[in-house]
């Protein structure tokens, strides 16, 4: 039988998040009353401590996937899923180590600002669209799920909860900025860690598990009757392609994420930005555990307690699970910390808008607006984005988290190749920074379901959809195409007066901390050519039967 | 020369280690294991302790030689200097 899920007291529902509200809005009205430059407004002043930050990050990059998305998909592909979210993990940590202490050397709002000094203007407005098209992509999955959450909570229909609260939260953003934002998004990450966790617990308790006590690891003693009653759920179902394509699609994708990267800009130190990561790693493997922990007690009771969950209602599992096992206030303070959680995500989503609009594209083209122009521009920007991510959600697609992925994709095509390789390599130019961006992501689109649904690599409906197979085979020719076209330009006599050799050299020997410049440094053909190799064989792979 | 090396080296080991920490699935994937470890399938539990606590150490390692390389590459810079100021006597 279908049953409809939604709390009986929406009272009590609407308080709490209510509190979490005012609590919010108090501290990004603290916090941004020193707001006045774009600096203050996009990277905190470039002064935010470790834990905060680390805290911070961790709350950025957990969106609210983590309550709805990530279970649902835990419920329907089941091990495979949770294989393919664990390396997220990897965000921070690799950011910071390839790219992201060079671009906080250099002082940069955003990485399209790192890609305007490297590659000229031309190359940073269309990697700003892409990225404005991969925040847009992201923001769509937190509101899909911030209306899926109101529509429980209240019983409101989708499309009402998508407008009144989807505009109330876009207004809380563009008023709160980013120090609003770190502020806040540290105290989200707390709340949603306690949120998610203890309630957690306390269902793991009322189905008789006896580790309740410590829900992201000790639910072993249900392994054997999970395993009598539904046998394939620690199958790995797929071929070794499949897993290794996570890694072009969401490995080197998170890279290329603008809101991401942002965080590492805000640290007041190198040293604090490498503690940051340090703090990100340890609560992100908590909260993530825990999430597995959470589908597989899902997927559990579905198959052994009668616990039955249409497909239409596969996002709100964590919801649910808290209606059938706990008391209706602890599913309230669930509620609130999924709201969090999409809030957390959704300003670090709307403030790259912000400064992508504002900083790369605007400021680039009129360099000569003032300064507060340019803030207010960045202001409605922030809130343009916002409707833009209310309106696109208005036909979701059927799982929130696959266009959230997808935009993951889109940004290692797009983006990643020219941050990593522009870093690390002198050669590097304008053109074939705007080929692999241009091309890669003509590709990627292309052999995505949602433009042309009959040309796809897999046929494989959520493999296609969150751009696994697609990413496969664009990153790796965005890589090739950077560094060949990049190769064969550089020695066409009658294109250097278009080119900046000389001050991209000292760029790169700046960003990585000297003061001199060398002939060897950062200028290895071997170190390209091995990669032009390996991506070779990857895009031919990647073109091959996957047999799925 | 010395601390641009360590530098490279550095990014490109870590870089390779963190993927690998980060994607044990992929490993069971090629080389499945049917055992079990604290009472989940090894194929299961590995790949969620490794990328919990396996990354948590990498930062800890990466952070520390990052910081210290950045101290080289600054005496590097500095030793450059005074080669400079020297030459200018």
């Amino acid at each position: 039988m279908e049953q409809s899920w939604q709390l009986d007291n929406p009272i009590l529902g609407l308080v709490v998040v209510g509190a979490t509200f005012v609590l919010f809005y108090i501290v990004g009205f603290i916090s941004n009353r020193q707001s006045k430059s774009a600096k203050e407004l996009y990277v905190g002043g470039s002064n935010v401590g470790a834990i905060t930050n680390g805290l911070a990050m961790a709350a950025t990059y957990m969106s609210l996937a983590t309550f709805l998305g990530i279970t649902a998909l835990i419920l329907q592909l089941q091990v495979p899923f949770i294989m393919l979210w664990i390396q997220l993990i990897l965000a921070i940590p690799l950011i910071t180590i390839i790219y992201g202490t060079s671009l906080r050397r250099m002082g940069a709002f955003s990485p399209t600002h790192f890609i305007r000094d490297r590659y000229g203007t031309t190359a940073s407005i269309i990697a700003a669209l892409f990225m404005i098209l991969v925040s847009i992509m992201y923001a769509l999955g937190q509101m899909i799920g911030i209306a899926i959450t109101f529509e429980t909570l209240l019983g409101i229909p989708y499309i009402t909860g998508l407008f009144i609260f989807g505009i109330l939260i876009v207004g809380y953003i563009t008023i709160g900025g980013m120090a609003g934002a770190t502020n806040n998004a540290a105290i989200q990450m707390v709340i949603i860690a306690l949120m998610f966790i203890v309630p957690l617990a306390a269902i793991m308790k009322a189905i008789g598990a006896s580790g309740w006590y410590f829900p992201p690891l000790l639910y072993s003693d249900m392994v054997p009757a999970m395993m009598d009653a539904l046998p394939s759920f620690f199958d790995y179902q797929f071929s070794p392609k499949w897993y290794f394509s996570i890694i072009p699609a969401l490995t080197i994708g998170a890279l290329g994420l603008p809101h991401l990267a942002m965080r590492v800009y805000t640290a007041s130190s190198l040293k604090s930005a490498r503690s940051a990561m340090v703090w990100f790693a340890f609560i992100l493997g908590l909260v993530f555990s825990a999430t597995y922990a959470m589908g597989f007690v899902g997927v559990f009771a579905t198959t052994t307690q009668g616990v039955t969950i249409s497909d239409a209602d596969a996002d709100k599992l964590t919801i649910i699970l808290n209606m059938v096992y706990n008391p209706e206030w602890v599913t309230a303070l669930v509620i609130a910390g999924a709201i969090s959680a999409g809030l957390s995500t959704l300003s670090g989503n709307l403030l790259a808008i912000g400064a992508l609009i504002s900083q790369d594209i605007i400021s680039t083209l009129k360099p000569n607006i003032s300064q507060r122009l340019n803030l207010r521009i960045g202001f409605i920007a922030i809130f343009a984005g916002g409707i833009a991510s209310i309106l696109l959600a208005i036909n979701p697609p059927a799982f929130l988290v696959v266009s959230i992925l997808w935009a993951f994709g889109l940004a290692g095509v797009t983006n990643a190749p020219l941050i990593i390789v522009g870093v690390w390599w002198k050669e590097a130019n304008k053109f074939g920074a705007i080929a692999a961006s241009v091309i890669g992501g003509a590709i990627y689109i292309i052999v995505s379901p949602f433009v042309f649904p009959s040309i796809v690599l897999t046929g494989h409906g959520v493999t296609d959809g969150m751009g696994l197979s697609g990413a496969m085979l664009a990153v790796p020719i965005s890589f090739i195409l950077l560094i060949v076209v990049s190769y064969i330009t550089n020695r066409m006599p009658g294109l250097s007066g278009k080119l900046t050799k000389q001050a991209d050299i000292e760029l790169i020997e700046r960003i990585h901390g000297w003061k001199d410049i060398k002939a060897y440094r950062y200028n290895s053909t071997l170190g390209a050519g091995i990669t032009v190799i390996v991506s070779a064989a990857v895009a031919i792979w990647a073109l091959m039967p996957w047999g799925m | 020369m010395k601390a641009y090396k360590k530098e490279v080296q550095f990014t490109i080991w870590m870089t390779a280690a963190f993927i690998l920490v980060g994607n044990v699935g992929l490993i069971f994937s090629i080389f499945p294991v049917d055992a079990m470890l604290f009472g989940f399938p090894v194929m299961y539990i590995v790949p969620i302790l490794m990328g919990w606590f396996g990354v948590f150490l990498l930062t800890l390692v990466a952070g520390k030689i990052g910081n210290r390389i950045d101290d080289e590459i600054e005496r590097e810079n500095d030793t450059l200097g005074n080669a400079d100021e020297a030459k200018e006597v």
